[in-house]
């Protein structure tokens, strides 16, 4: 197995809040991992300096080979990363196809353009609402039309931040199916997630953050039975 | 030239610059620390407190009392504009930064339509004194104590007084200000009405020493925009600090080139300044400070 | 509903070079397509073609003038409309634009197409300076009404500038700056023509010239903003962050949108002066600066044809209203951009085509 993400030492603090202290990561290619932990952990955090979003104070990231802790965002997601936020980051204004359109422009042209957006289409469920503007579809069909922005164009590891969040229950299992099948076609998949039995359903592998440190690392099993993870989100929800 | 003298005659420059920035910024950042608006009507509030304080003063009032007076017509005919117009605005922005600009440009032409291109003035009162051989205005001592005694006058205003303690609520938390049982839309429009008057404060501490012209705001709008975006949203940590370095940028490049230089040493620095810390000083400061 | 239309590019054979950019005349950045729409293009320009013939000389030379304006109306719209930057100073490009035309100009004479030189070098040089100014606003990540606040300072700055340059020792080569007073003696556009070259001064030749550059523009910006830059612009526009994470340079963009909206001020400034050979410090002042925000605004900044209408359309009417004195237009300009601001905020154009166009679709139906 190759590693395609490898985080090492990372911190990052904002005047006396540390978001990162020290985090070690690896993600090997292919994997489907899921990063848990109670509000304020640093999730979010985690994901922005991913993203070049937030310059670390100290620490390394690399991703497929290349040391990219200095590059900015827009050249982080050239080489491969995609993102899907926690509040659907779409072109509300814009029809269903124009955001896609925006979304592969920069590496597809012309007729190959044209046949990623129907394969996105179909993907999504969203044939039928092609020239819709983003804005008015469900909630749900705009979670899964920023998914199908971020994976249109095959990038070799896609972040998700919550992507459930608000969904209902079918159309949760739905987007669970999707992101199987996403990780079949050998997407490497991370992502934030708070309802447990979403995780269940989509990682064999789980990261469990605590103030802005991993606490945890591992099977799915193992860390919902592990005691010091029950009394963290315990003690959070004490809050 | 013995060293009194000359420090004095840097001491008045510097005063000098740092009155003028102070007075034209405050009721601009007033408006945009608390409401999220550029004013460009900013101008036309201190043509209006200009022209107040001029022609009130001409009819024999004393001048502090013509000065009161311009400002009172600048914070009414404000507060009236934030009934009318702005308050239908404050989901946008932007727009409400164009609507202003409409009203500026409607204010000067009217005031140019109705009074005509100039109107006389008043002359600048106190005399002069003399230190070492030179002399000098007294009335632009008195601006520098007077804006001195504005920062002071604000600061008191915001944070000793209930209606500073709730402004700030508002602005910072406006849904948490409803709920607590504040009329925001209230406090919106006497912030707008502050601001104005602080504006038509600002013509009326100069309007003695300027020339009555309809298009005399623009005058004080680079500066005051200059010490704002330096400054950055928070008027008391941002732009008292930002308008003292921009005096000392402004009164040595006068002393040294000339008022234009003056003026392109500002811009040159505002530019550099958003280069290197977005946000303005207060930010920067705010940041340091943690 | 319509039967669902896919997008069948994958079964039409690739579209290249002039076909491709001619299919982005029509385009999800542009209002109207099909071929009602390019018929009333069509009728529109052969009106404004057969215009000279029914008008007299002066009449044609003020349309020429009000055609003089409209680069800067709709540089300011892909600015402000489709990349969402509030520019409120783009009269500093107009400005520089118009002394660089005369500068050149004078010193360097009018013969051989030199004008025309000088146009392109005055073009060139407001675009540089926009693109500049772009590189620290951008770079430095100023947003919102900081980009307005900035370019508004510059173009002060810049009028308070050549408002000083009274003084003799205030010249470039042959050409005084002249202060206040404004340059002038600069010859307008010269065709050079055996057996003597054509001067446009404002007349029939420079309308016609001026018309076409019009159309030129208008139809070019149709496929730029179609085409992926346009795309990009809008999405920047609709959602920044979004736009960065699918791997796109923001700063890159807006800044060379910005560029493109200070050249396209710049022509305006250039053809300015050259139809007036006059140019003054007050062309940058705050007042004109203005202007442009009323058109663009009054008009329609989110459409390209919007906001040429309405640029055309709100100068016409300042004009007519001029004969009444120019700070009665003035007043009715504001008066026009508050209430646009509150009542139409799309744009009284936009709003009117908006509507217009459903009409037109209700009836067919």
């Amino acid at each position: 197995m190759t590693r395609i993400l490898e985080v090492a030492k990372l911190n990052k603090s904002f005047g006396g809040v540390t978001v990162a202290r020290d985090i070690d990561f690896v993600l090997e290619a292919g994997a489907m991992h899921c990063l848990i932990g109670p509000n304020g952990a640093g999730k979010s955090s985690f994901f922005r300096l991913l993203l070049g979003e937030h310059a670390p104070d100290s620490g390394t990231i690399g991703f497929a080979g290349d040391d990219i802790t200095a590059l900015r965002s827009f050249q982080r997601i050239r080489k491969g990363i995609s993102v899907k936020f926690q509040v659907p980051g779409i072109f509300k204004a814009l029809s269903v196809r124009q955001n896609l359109e925006i979304a592969f422009q920069y590496h597809l042209h012309g007729a190959s353009l044209g046949e990623t957006v129907r394969r996105v289409l179909e993907f999504t469920n969203l044939t039928g609402e092609i020239h819709t503007p983003a804005g008015v579809l469900s909630h749900g069909q705009q979670q899964w039309l920023e998914i199908g922005m971020a994976v249109g164009v095959e990038p070799k590891l896609l972040l998700l931040d919550e992507p459930t969040a608000g969904m209902s229950p079918d159309e949760t299992r739905k987007t669970g199916e999707m992101l199987h099948e996403l990780n079949a076609r050998g997407i490497t998949i991370l992502a934030v997630e708070h309802d447990m039995a979403f995780v269940q359903q989509i990682a064999r592998s789980v990261t469990v953050l605590h103030m802005g440190a991993i606490f945890a690392e591992g099977d799915i099993d193992e860390i919902t039975a592990h005691p010091g993870v029950q009394e963290i989100y315990l003690g959070a929800a004490d809050d | 030239m013995e060293f009194f003298p000359a420090s004095f005659s840097i001491f008045y420059q510097f005063g000098n610059a740092f009155a003028f920035l102070v007075i034209s910024c405050a009721g601009l950042a007033v408006i945009f620390g608390m409401m999220g608006i550029i004013n460009l009507a900013h101008g036309e509030f201190i043509m209006c407190g200009a022209y107040v304080t001029a022609s009130t003063a001409r009819a024999g009032l004393p001048l502090p009392l013509a000065i009161l007076c311009g400002t009172l017509t600048a914070a009414l005919v404000g507060m009236v504009l934030e009934r009318t117009i702005i308050r239908h605005l404050y989901h946008r922005p932007l727009d409400s930064i164009i609507a202003t600009w409409g009203i500026s440009l409607i204010a000067t032409q009217a005031v140019l339509i109705l009074l005509g291109p100039t109107m006389s003035g008043t002359g600048t009162p106190l005399g002069s004194m003399e230190v070492g051989e030179r002399s000098y205005s007294i009335y632009r001592l008195a601006l520098f104590a007077s804006a001195v005694g504005l920062l002071g006058g604000l600061y008191l205003l915001f944070y000793r007084t209930r209606f500073g303690v709730i402004a700030r609520a508002t602005i910072q938390r406006p849904e948490m200000a409803r709920a607590l049982g504040v009329d925001t839309r209230r406090v919106y429009g006497l912030t707008f009405g502050l601001g104005a008057g602080l504006a038509g404060l600002a013509g009326g501490l100069y309007a003695p020493t300027m020339t009555m012209v309809p298009t005399m705001g623009a005058t004080f709008i680079v500066e005051s925009f200059v010490t704002v975006v330096v400054g950055g949203a928070d008027i008391f940590v941002g732009a008292a600090p930002a308008a003292a370095i921009l005096a000392v940028i402004k009164a040595a490049l006068t002393a040294w080139y000339g008022q234009l230089f003056g003026q392109i040493g500002l811009l040159v620095a505002v530019i550099v300044v958003i280069r290197v810390m977005p946000g303005g000083l207060s930010a920067f400061i705010k940041r340091w400070q943690r | 509903m319509n039967p669902i239309e896919l997008p069948d590019a994958s079964k039409a054979p690739a579209r290249r070079g002039l076909k491709l950019w001619l299919s982005r005349l029509e385009g999800p950045q542009t209002m109207g397509r099909g071929p009602v729409f390019w018929a009333v293009v069509v009728l529109a320009v052969l009106a404004a073609v057969s215009y000279p013939a029914f008008a007299n000389d002066y009449v044609v030379g003020n349309a020429a003038y009000f055609f003089v304006w409209t680069f800067m109306a709709m540089g300011l719209g892909v600015v402000w409309g489709y990349c969402g930057a509030l520019s409120f100073g783009q009269t500093a490009f107009f400005g520089l634009a118009g002394y660089a035309y005369g500068v050149i100009t004078i010193n360097i004479g009018s013969a051989f197409g030199a004008t025309w030189l000088a146009l392109l070098l005055a073009v060139a040089l407001g675009g540089v300076f926009a693109l500049l100014i772009g590189y620290f606003m951008f770079y430095g990540r100023i947003k919102g009404v900081f980009v307005g606040i900035v370019t508004l300072s510059v173009t002060l700055v810049l009028e308070t500038f050549m408002a000083q340059t009274a003084g003799p020792q205030w010249r470039i080569g042959d050409a005084r700056l002249n202060g206040f007073n404004g340059m002038s003696g600069m010859p307008p556009l010269t065709v050079p023509w055996p057996g003597g070259d054509i001067m446009l001064y404002s007349g029939t030749a420079l309308y016609y010239v001026l018309l076409g550059m019009v159309v030129l523009c208008y139809l070019g910006l149709r496929v730029l903003l179609n085409a992926p830059f346009g795309n990009v612009l809008v999405a920047i526009r609709e959602n920044p962050e979004r736009a960065e994470m699918l791997g796109y340079d923001i700063r890159l963009y807006q800044m060379l949108a910005f560029g493109l909206g200070g050249a396209l001020a710049g022509l305006s400034g250039a053809l300015y002066t050259a139809w007036g050979q006059y140019i003054t410090p007050s062309s940058m002042g705050l007042t004109a600066a203005a202007l442009p925000i009323v058109w663009v605004a009054v008009g329609g900044r989110r459409d390209i044809t919007a906001t040429l209408l309405g640029c055309l359309l709100v100068i016409a009417g300042f004009q007519s209203l001029t004969i009444y004195g120019s700070q009665y237009a003035l007043v009715v300009m504001g008066a026009l951009l508050v209430f646009t601001v509150l009542v139409t905020p799309d744009g009284l154009v936009f709003t009117a085509i908006n509507r217009m166009g459903r009409l037109f679709k209700r009836v067919r139906r």
